[in-house]
């Protein structure tokens, strides 16, 4: 009870609803935005400002499957650990001493090949949930790390789709997405039943002949069309609903072919925010950040959810980034727009933006010579998350300058194939070398109260805890806390590999610890790596590091 | 005049070498040459650049097939083999080396072309507008969907034998309180694996020794898997796996 005039102190300072869903992780980090809810905050403040310089290394774990880096999110759950890597290994470790105590290893097909990434996995209902490179849903024992159960979400070779996400866990079913979306492959998001594995329900992401939204395509161009769910969705328990962000439109910059010019939107749902009931999976709404894409301005991102007041009203807010570099708010019970606003200093590829949402001045590839457009294909944001944290109120975001020159092609789809319909290099802004910032944001007027700029790219989620400390890393190796409210830098650790991943923080026994996967890889990476310096390029590598503060220090 | 008709006979003997490179650059263009990878031309784009950095035919062709390990260079081993060789032909081209002719080259697959209604069965076989209830979600043939059952070798005459077909291996299992129809594939090992057939997708579930029980028979039928499909469809169908299965 002592604590509640404080929640309400600091609910009147920042607008929240008391009786709001909370976001904040504790002692667990047990799913990948922290909670379903994607905050990517801890409410542990064992370590902070004062006493961050002292963070030392408690343990670490070499993976030993270094291809494309450590792309992944921790999961701990009750002191153990669960990692996934690349290939689909699964590690269950003792969160206190870095002993494995299992080592699941997905059995690789034989030529395998393509998008090999793998970014976390999901823990609930006794079982640990992989998917896979190969369109695998694979369930592990959470006791034994033994197989439970394995159900193929698609064919691989047939659909040149993957999953690289992390599953998410509602209730009694495990929710996966798919990539594949720059192929010619339709989207979908799938349920499967956690004890079981079998089939709950599947929302395509493209309605089929005769749903409604499927007159936004041109002829047969849905069964190719994209908007792959290849991030993580985000789920409230209070509305029982999932958000998941669609991929662009295909082909991805050549849009002829698939744009019919009927009905509301364009080429529905891609690029898009999309509510799902999460016991049938039936859509509730959905809202279009890009009609007809044709930048490659994919809407897959987290959905951060977060009550907050807007114009003296307590709402629920879904904020949402784009990779155009625009951040979109909605009201998460109807998808109503609220506001959206920019984080990229520059973007091209519009002239401006209406209160509604419509896009003015459209800056779009053409056929017969290079566009120069802000930002490219890479978005001004990567995959990577952002943070929110209730003390402060701010949403701490990466943000990437890059463009690129860009050109349509018409193409034909081939099912399974690369359906790209265009091409593009990546460039530095006008007058601009290629740079990031990480930036603390009102995540809902888009007001931006601190900025850090960066000479590289930074390519690793934030994590807020209540310490009041950011933390994240760098391609250099350097993994560093920032402080939540003014972004100087209070402490810094060469890890010795870049960084790619998503920093968690739990504790076992009163201690808390902050955990970091390091080893560059995916295709942002492999792609930008040293595009803005000179040197070499950024380190590969397979490793957890874990921070705490000696036992001595309190 | 001499100049002109050694170009001529040049041009004849490379002709077929010209092919694969034509097709190699359009194979290049859709799969390689995009933004995420290595450019119009081998000039870079998020990969490095790949035109004349004095590659010869082999190591283009080792990398081709098994990719570079801890890069994004993935491993493209598993393409139609004609595709395969023009693609390394067009990047051969790209610095300067003109590989061994090759008269497969730009011939395309070496499987004869299915029939138009060959074709159209293999689309219904595997067709993702259906989602889970389209036949290679349990059955493989011609490189596509999952070998859940045995490879399929005596194809049905007509379309009453496929209605007919019975299943008498598949059995009624219980574990972990479900009671479902199960196809085992080890019954009595350390892990007994089976896949259970409750509703498709085929979930292939693995269960500690002595937690699971088998009844003989089973009330799943797989004359329901084909309600999906009309009676053309599977007609269609049929002549598909008649043209791709080996007797």
């Amino acid at each position: 009870m002592r604590y509640l005039p404080l929640l309400f102190a600091l609910s009147a300072l920042y607008g929240q609803n008391p009786s709001a869903p909370d976001g904040a992780t504790k002692a667990d980090w047990p799913s990948y935005g922290g909670t379903p809810l994607a905050w990517r905050y801890s409410a542990l403040d064992q370590v902070n400002a004062s006493n961050v310089k002292k963070l030392a290394p408690a343990w670490m774990l070499q993976t030993g499957d270094y291809d494309q880096g450590l792309q992944s999110t921790p999961i701990v759950v009750d002191g153990v650990l669960y990692l996934s890597t690349t290939h689909a290994q699964v590690f269950a470790a003792d969160a206190v001493t870095g002993k494995v105590l299992w080592h699941y290893k997905y059995p690789v097909p034989r030529n395998a090949s393509g998008n090999i990434q793998n970014r976390g996995v999901a823990v609930g209902a006794g079982k640990v949930f992989v998917a896979t490179f190969d369109s695998y849903l694979v369930a592990i024992d959470q006791k034994t790390g033994r197989e439970a159960w394995k159900v193929a979400v698609n064919d691989a070779r047939q659909c040149g789709c993957n999953i690289t996400a992390a599953p998410l866990l509602v209730k009694d079913k495990v929710v996966v997405g798919s990539a594949g979306g720059d192929s010619a492959f339709r989207g979908y998001i799938t349920a499967f039943d956690a004890k079981t594995g079998h089939l709950a329900w599947r929302f395509y992401t493209i309605p089929g002949t005769g749903e409604k939204g499927n007159e936004t395509w041109k002829g047969d161009s849905w069964r190719f069309g994209g908007g792959a769910t290849w991030m993580t969705g985000s789920f409230d328990p209070s509305l029982n609903l999932i958000y998941w962000g669609t991929g662009n439109a295909a082909s991805d910059m050549y849009a002829n072919n698939r744009f019919s010019g009927v009905g509301e939107g364009a080429n529905l749902y891609t690029s898009s925010v999309v509510a799902l009931d999460a016991d049938t999976g039936k859509i509730k709404w959905h809202y279009q950040e890009i009609p007809k894409d044709v930048w490659d301005y994919d809407s897959a991102y987290e959905c951060l959810l977060i009550d907050r007041e807007v114009k003296g009203r307590m709402r629920k807010l879904l904020v949402h980034i784009n990779k155009s570099g625009y951040t979109w708010v909605l009201d998460r019970t109807n998808g109503e727009l609220i506001g959206v606003y920019p984080v990229v200093e520059f973007h091209t590829w519009l002239t401006g933006m209406t209160e509604d949402g419509k896009i003015l001045g459209r800056h779009e590839p053409v056929e017969d010579k290079p566009t120069l457009i802000c930002p490219g294909p890479a978005g001004g944001k990567s995959w990577n998350q952002v943070a929110y944290s209730p003390r402060t109120g701010l949403m701490y975001t990466p943000v990437i300058e890059t463009c690129s020159n860009s050109i349509a092609r018409e193409q034909e789809a081939v099912e399974g194939r690369g359906f790209l319909g265009g091409s593009w290099s990546t460039d530095p802004p006008p007058g601009e070398s290629i740079h990031s910032h990480i930036d603390a944001y009102d995540p809902v007027t888009g007001k931006r109260q601190w900025s850090v700029r960066y000479p590289d790219l930074m390519l690793a989620s934030m994590l807020a805890t209540a310490g009041d400390l950011v933390f994240t890393g760098d391609p250099d190796g350097n993994f560093f806390a920032l402080d939540a409210r003014t972004g100087s830098k209070l402490w810094n650790f060469q890890t010795g590999a870049g960084h790619r991943g998503s920093a968690v923080s739990y504790s076992v026994n009163g201690r808390q610890y902050i955990a970091t996967p390091t080893g560059w890889g995916s295709i942002a990476g492999n792609g930008l790596g040293r595009a803005a310096t000179e040197g070499p390029a950024p380190r590969g590598g397979s490793a957890l590091i874990v921070f705490a503060l000696p036992e001595d220090v309190k | 005049m001499k100049r002109v008709l050694l170009f001529v006979m040049f041009s004849a003997v490379c002709f077929g070498q010209n092919a694969a490179v034509t097709k190699g650059l359009d194979i290049y263009n859709k799969t390689c040459g995009t933004g995420y990878c290595h450019g119009v031309g081998g000039t870079a784009g998020g990969a490095p650049r790949v035109a004349a950095r004095g590659f010869d035919d082999a190591y283009v062709m080792q990398v081709v097939r098994l990719g570079i390990p801890h890069t994004g260079m993935p491993a493209f081993g598993t393409m139609e083999r004609a595709d395969l060789l023009a693609v390394v032909a067009y990047v051969d081209s790209l610095n300067g080396v003109t590989p061994p002719a090759n008269p497969n080259l730009g011939a395309g697959p070496v499987r004869p072309k299915l029939s138009a209604e060959a074709q159209k069965g293999r689309e219904y076989f595997a067709d993702q507008v259906r989602g889970m209830t389209r036949c290679s979600v349990c059955h493989q043939a011609d490189g596509l969907g999952f070998p859940v059952t045995l490879p399929l070798k005596t194809i049905p005459a007509n379309l009453a034998e496929l209605v007919q077909i019975k299943t008498p291996e598949l059995e009624t299992a219980t574990a972990e309180g479900d009671t479902f129809p199960a196809l085992a594939l080890d019954k009595n090992g350390a892990q007994p694996k089976v896949y259970d057939l409750t509703t498709p997708p085929p979930v292939l579930r693995t269960f500690a020794k002595g937690s699971i029980t088998f009844k003989a028979d089973s009330a799943w039928k797989h004359a329901d898997m084909l309600k999906p499909y009309s009676e053309q469809e599977l007609e269609l169908i049929l002549v598909f796996l008649r043209a791709v299965s080996k007797p």
